[in-house]
């Protein structure tokens, strides 16, 4: 065996961008990603959870909803007030269509994946038909004050649920009426602070599911407005939520970083009645969970605190193996280090800029383990800013340390660095 | 039956209530209680099975009968007023628990473990065996109970439900109306359904990760879901759904305790669940959330079991230190019930309070607590060092080491040292006996009384002799012994006249000194010094002998007394018992024994002795002035026996037998290494028990309203009064005031006068008055009282009144019957009064 010299480097302060929102594809093979910088990722379950592609991020575009529609398409809508379609083959925003209610908070599409409905800030709700090659605007529901910060479409596509501040409504898609309104802090007495409704989800059943601030999860008739259920799961706000497909386990993320599994369980051995019961909670993240999902196996979760949790749920899977394994996400997948072998410097990449840095030497020699003094610490050369909006998609070095080059997604980029004594120098070529 | 006049031993008190979890009786409005109030508590003790009222507190009725530790007991489903009982000795017994009587003894064969009973079950019920041919593997059995006619019947019938199970009754449950039952140990959930013959076996992973501990601790079933909550090692409580499934299942936790969850117990609907632990906390949780939980902290001690009355409105717990508190539904504490608290080590001895005869020993930490014999309650629990105790492993406790009392009990001495073997941190304390406060109250607390562990304390006992010839002796390791007089207070300032300082310090040869003794008269003090005996002039403080049989340490020391009061008793470590001479100054004799407690009869010149030897206690008690013993018990018990003490009897007892003459004056009490309370007694089992039968028979007659229940207890009051003449000062005045009661209760509602003018009345008889008011003004008082409720509703009423008159004398008695002509005059006075305050309407 050779010896090697092993760097440690602690100059890489590379801060990761928090998950905003997750949108798993209807048959479960993929999950699209979106980042608070505007990122967006695509994981294929089929492929050992491969990050299949990313889409680097935009200085104006905030993602806060993305969804899946018309088979592979992939939709997202953010606080700019667009709804932006990915190119998922070539890796970059395609069209963009202003939704025209101000920031849009959220998106849902239909059942059939036909239609798109958005949440404005100025409490519209919207519908947008996906056309071929784009989509089109076609109907407003009924407006009411109070942005709407999640929808909800029931599965048959009748009906939609809007969660505000304070209340939630149902509007009927045909007639675009809202058709109940429901107050969800008139139980908390003397409530001063308002109750945000976070997320909200319609089941088939009829049953509005509602996630708030104050930490419940409650289960509404929405027909008869009347609450069915409420589950107290945390001290502190409850951010998201998801449906399983089957209708039977919901999971919940909370401020405190727990997620938190609901199921409808029997209450007794072979009977009909059944009741959402509060079972397992998981403690994976550090920071709030701004978004979870669940595919037909796993329960997945994403934060602030940049992870993407991937909890396969024991008794779906049918084997032990890989499957059966808790996944979590926490670097990236893809080369932001480059390495200039002979000239002995390292590019860091980050969203908007790069860093070149010369690494430290020791001229001694120890034995295995061994902390070696440095004689030379390691030297910040250069920062170098990229130009316009978009964020760097990928960079490199020349082994020789004299060429850099970077690329967004629509420019490239080459450098051509020279050191001379201490003043390093930058030519664009 | 045991032939008359055999000695027997007999379990007095304190024996472990922690067998198994207790029972309420079922609701029986048939007895005259109010609806659904349930009206005993049954709980195993030891051998025996109690029952208590649930609401005096009192021990009405011990049933006895079988040969071992009883180890589970459940009502019958099928008749409420029924209960069974399992016990190690491999019986099932069916009590009639109104009237004690044991109904039917099913033998089964082996041990039984814990026992369950089901109403679907029609005649069978089911018990935990060890299983045959393997160590600690124990088995879940159904036990067929054979219809017969005798008494005593065989049970052989038995079918395996489930193997492997924990032998604690706490490691199985019943499920929803009997569909399932549940059984954990170690990691392991085993659920087997009757009806569809299925068993699932769910696992935890061993690993105790971030302190996590998934072993299981208990388990209890939801009374109407599917629902399965189990308690663990680390605290932590699961609830099981949908177990029915072999992989779908699912859990959720609930998590409060810092230790292990030591019972579970579900509400009667299955809305509340409740968590006991060595927190001494109960927790209730609401609706399986972990958000909404209440707590009822402060109850003393580690929490064993949980069990609620069957409609809801009661639950109990069980304390490792055999005390249980009821708990109303509410939470809130209603009220405990507490024979000998179990202590953590019985420092102090066992020490008869010449006061109230009660024993007198630790109590739970920090405390003394006073224990009746007769009755078998804890008089009261005095806090001695007044520190809040945490719960906490390796946490260095304060704790009470020696007690002692003077002759009449005013004075109390108490030692108390920190657990810190380097620097113990003493304090020594006296307290002086206050008659209003009824209680003892500090005088003077002396820090550092010794430089080292005190060993030994007593009083100068002198009965006839004022408080002048007080003085208290402590030994300690630092080789010196301490004489502590009472001094007068000369600053006015002081709230109390006398305080206690230290008068005399003696040493010999820088020997520890360990045992201190004074001669029945007062006037000798021993005191031993490792292996030496010094014997002290309390006078002068003179040396005047010394005594040594080597090799060994003195162990015990003693004088002799009455008759034989110039012998001085010792035993030593290599197992000598030695009698020394005092007027000779010569060993008189010594025996090879192997003495590990010795105690002196106060009332007679008996010693007893009980030697520890190849695992067995064996008593002898002796005169000293021959060296032959009168009494010889091999074999007393099984378990070792730590202390003793002579409690003298009220009046001396009439023994037939010439053996047994020892006993006359005194009863003979020991304390087991378990903390079981023995005596010995010539009586047979049924003389026993007839008292407490008869209160329950009195109870059972009264209707219950709160005056019922206050007449209640001074009628039992009064009653033991004929047994119990100990404690005088506090009965003499509630026989004056039970008249008062009576004739509150016997007048109409009707016409009594208003609520506020009896109150003061019915205050005053309650008062303990300061100069002790003569009867008759008492009884005159009463006598008025009734009046004015006569006259207030009719004039004609004279005679009645007369009549009233002639029972309420009746019932008073000879008393009463002196002051008839006082009171009459007394009666016109006020009848003039009253005629008067009429008219002016």
């Amino acid at each position: 065996m050779g010896e090697f010299e092993v760097h440690r480097v602690r100059f890489f302060g590379l801060v990761p961008a928090g998950v905003r929102c997750l949108a798993c594809h209807p048959r479960g093979a993929r999950l699209a990603l979106a980042r608070t910088d505007g990122a967006v990722e695509v994981y294929n379950f089929a492929a050992n959870y491969f990050q299949e592609k990313v889409i680097p991020g935009h200085e104006a575009r905030a993602v806060e909803s993305l969804c899946w529609a018309a088979g592979d398409r992939l939709f997202g809508a953010g606080l700019s007030g667009d709804i932006t379609e990915y190119d998922l083959s070539g890796l970059r925003a395609a069209r963009g269509v202003d939704g025209g209610g101000g920031p849009i908070w959220s998106m849902v599409a239909n059942g059939s994946g036909t239609q798109l409905a958005i949440g404005c800030e100025d409490g519209s709700v919207k519908i947008f038909q996906v056309i071929p090659g784009g989509i089109q605007f076609e109907r407003n529901l009924d407006r009411r004050k109070g942005r709407v910060l999640c929808l909800s479409w029931q599965p048959s596509g009748t009906h939609i649920v809007a969660g505000s501040i304070d209340f939630f409504r149902v509007i009927n898609v045909a007639s675009g009426q809202t058709v109940q309104r429901i107050m969800v802090n008139h139980q908390v007495e003397k409530a001063k602070r308002e109750c945000v409704v976070w997320a909200i989800a319609l089941l088939s059943s009829g049953t509005v599911v509602s996630a708030d601030s104050f930490g419940r999860v409650q289960f509404w008739d929405w027909e008869q407005g009347t609450l069915a259920e409420s589950h107290t799961i945390s001290t502190s706000a409850a951010l998201s939520l998801a449906v399983s497909e089957r209708e039977d386990s919901i999971i919940v993320g909370t401020s405190t970083g727990a997620t938190y599994q609901l199921q409808l369980l029997p209450v007794k051995l072979g009977g009909l009645e059944k009741r959402w019961v509060r079972t397992k909670p998981f403690q994976f993240h550090s920071h709030d969970v701004r978004a979870v999902a669940h595919s037909p196996s796993a329960l997945i979760s994403g934060g602030l605190d940049a992870q993407l949790v991937i909890r396969p749920l024991m008794e779906k899977v049918q084997k032990k193996g890989y499957d059966a394994v808790l996944r979590k996400f926490t670097f990236p997948h893809r080369r932001l280090v480059s390495c200039a072998r002979k000239a002995r410097l390292l590019l860091f990449q980050f969203s908007q800029y790069l860093e070149l840095w010369r690494l430290g030497s020791t001229e001694e020699t120890g034995k295995d383990g061994e902390v070696l003094p440095l004689c030379r610490m390691p030297e910040h050369l250069v920062q170098l800013k990229s130009k316009g909006p978009e964020h760097i998609y990928c960079s490199c070095v020349s082994p020789c340390g004299t060429w850099v080059g970077y690329s967004t997604a629509s420019r490239f980029q080459l450098y051509r660095v020279r050191c001379d004594g201490d003043g390093v120098s930058l030519r664009k070529v | 039956m045991v032939a008359p006049g055999a000695l027997r031993v007999v379990r007095c008190g304190g024996s472990a209530l922690c067998g198994a979890r207790a029972v309420f009786s079922a609701d029986c409005k048939q007895v005259g209680r109010g609806a659904g109030a349930a009206a005993y508590l049954l709980c195993a003790s030891g051998d025996f099975v109690k029952v208590y009222s649930v609401s005096t507190e009192e021990t009405l009725r011990l049933m006895g009968g079988h040969a071992d530790l009883v180890t589970g007991i459940q009502l019958n489903p099928h008749n409420h007023m029924q209960l069974y009982s399992s016990s190690l000795d491999g019986t099932i017994k069916l009590w009639d628990f109104m009237d004690g009587i044991p109904i039917k003894t099913f033998t089964v064969g082996s041990k039984l473990l814990a026992l369950y009973t089901l109403a679907s079950a029609e005649d069978s019920v089911f018990v935990v065996i060890p299983k045959k041919g393997e160590r600690d593997t124990y088995q879940l059995v159904s036990v067929k109970l054979t219809k017969g006619a005798g008494q005593d019947l065989e049970s052989k019938e038995l079918s395996v439900v489930l193997d492997g199970v924990g032998a604690s009754m706490k490691h199985i449950a019943f499920g929803r109306q009997g569909a399932y039952v549940v059984s954990v140990k170690n990691v392991t959930l085993q659920v087997y359904f009757f009806k569809r013959k299925l068993l699932n076996r769910f696992s935890l992973s061993t690993l105790k990760t971030k302190g996590g501990d998934n072993r299981f601790s208990c388990v209890a079933c939801h009374p109407a879901e599917d629902c399965i909550a189990t308690g663990h090692a680390d605290g932590k409580i699961r609830l099981w759904r949908n177990f029915h499934h072999k992989k779908e299942y699912t859990y959720s936790t609930l998590h409060w305790h810092h230790d292990i969850v030591m019972d579970l117990a579900f509400s009667l609907e299955g809305t509340r669940l409740l968590s006991g632990g060595v927190e001494s906390v109960l927790v209730q949780w609401h609706n399986e959330s972990s958000c909404q939980k209440d707590f009822l902290p402060r109850l003393g001690s580690p929490i064993e079991y949980i069990s609620m009355s069957s409609d809801g409105a009661l639950c109990c717990t069980l304390h490792t230190d055999n005390r249980i508190s009821i708990i109303n539904s509410n939470l809130r504490f209603s009220r405990s019930i507490q024979g000998l608290i179990k202590s953590r080590d019985v420092k102090t001895g066992l020490v008869v309070d010449p006061r109230t005869k009660a024993l007198v020993l630790n109590g739970e930490p920090g405390h003394l607590q006073f224990y009746s014999l007769q009755n078998d309650q804890q008089l009261f629990s005095l806090d001695i060092v007044q520190r809040q105790y945490i719960h906490e492993a390796g946490l260095k406790q304060s704790d009470l080491v020696k007690v002692a009392f003077s002759a009449q009990g005013t004075w109390l001495a108490t030692v108390e040292e920190s657990e810190e073997v380097t620097d113990p941190e003493l304090q020594l304390k006296l307290w002086f006996y206050h008659e209003e406060a009824q209680s003892f109250v500090l005088n003077t607390r002396i820090n550092t009384p010794h430089d080292n562990h005190i060993t030994d304390m007593c009083f100068r006992d002198m009965d006839g002799l004022g408080d002048d010839s007080l003085i208290l002796v402590t030994t300690g390791r630092d080789c010196v012994f301490k004489v502590w007089v009472m001094v007068e207070d000369s600053d006015p300032e002081a709230q109390q006249s006398v305080s206690w300082s230290c008068d005399f310090v003696g040493s010999y040869h820088n020997y520890q000194a360990t045992n201190c003794c004074f001669s029945e008269d007062g006037s000798l003090l021993a005191v031993s010094f490792e292996e030496t005996v010094t014997v002290w002039d309390s006078l002068t403080w003179d040396l005047k002998c010394t005594f040594c049989h080597p090799p060994g340490n003195i162990r015990k020391i003693c004088f002799g007394r009455l008759t034989c009061s110039k012998y001085l008793i010792g035993a030593t470590d290599y197992g000598f018992l030695c009698c020394w001479n005092l007027l000779t100054c010569a060993l008189e004799w010594s025996a090879h024994l192997n003495v590990v407690v010795l105690q002196p009869d106060p009332v007679s010149e008996h010693i007893a002795a009980v030697s520890w030897l190849s695992k067995e206690s064996s008593l002898f008690v002796f005169k000293p002035n021959e060296p032959r013993p009168i009494y010889i018990q091999r074999n007393l018990c099984k378990e070792k026996i730590l202390l003793a003490a002579f409690v003298p009897r009220d009046e001396p007892e009439m023994i037939s037998s010439e053996k047994y003459l020892w006993l006359r004056k005194s009863q003979l009490f020991f304390l087991t290494d378990t903390q079981e309370l023995m005596t010995l007694s010539t009586k047979s089992l049924e003389e026993r028990l007839t008292p407490s039968s008869k209160q329950l028979a009195v109870e059972e007659s009264l209707p219950v309203t709160p005056f019922s229940l206050l007449l209640g207890k001074h009628r039992r009051q009064q009653a033991q009064e004929d047994i119990d003449l100990g404690k005088p000062v506090v009965h003499n005045k509630q026989e004056q005031a039970s008249p008062a009661v009576k004739e509150l209760l016997h007048t109409p509602a009707h016409v009594l006068p208003s609520a506020s003018f009896l109150c003061t009345i019915f205050i005053n008889s309650l008062l303990i008055s300061k100069e002790n008011k003569s009867a008759e003004e008492v009884a005159d008082e009463v006598e008025m009282e009734s009046e004015k409720a006569e006259d207030d509703s009719d004039e004609e009423d004279v005679t009645a009144m007369e009549q009233e008159d002639t029972s309420h004398m009746e019932l008073l008695g000879e008393m009463t019957c002196k002051l008839s002509k006082s009171q009459e005059k007394e009666l016109r006075k006020i009848r003039k009064m009253d005629y008067s305050w009429i008219s002016a309407f």
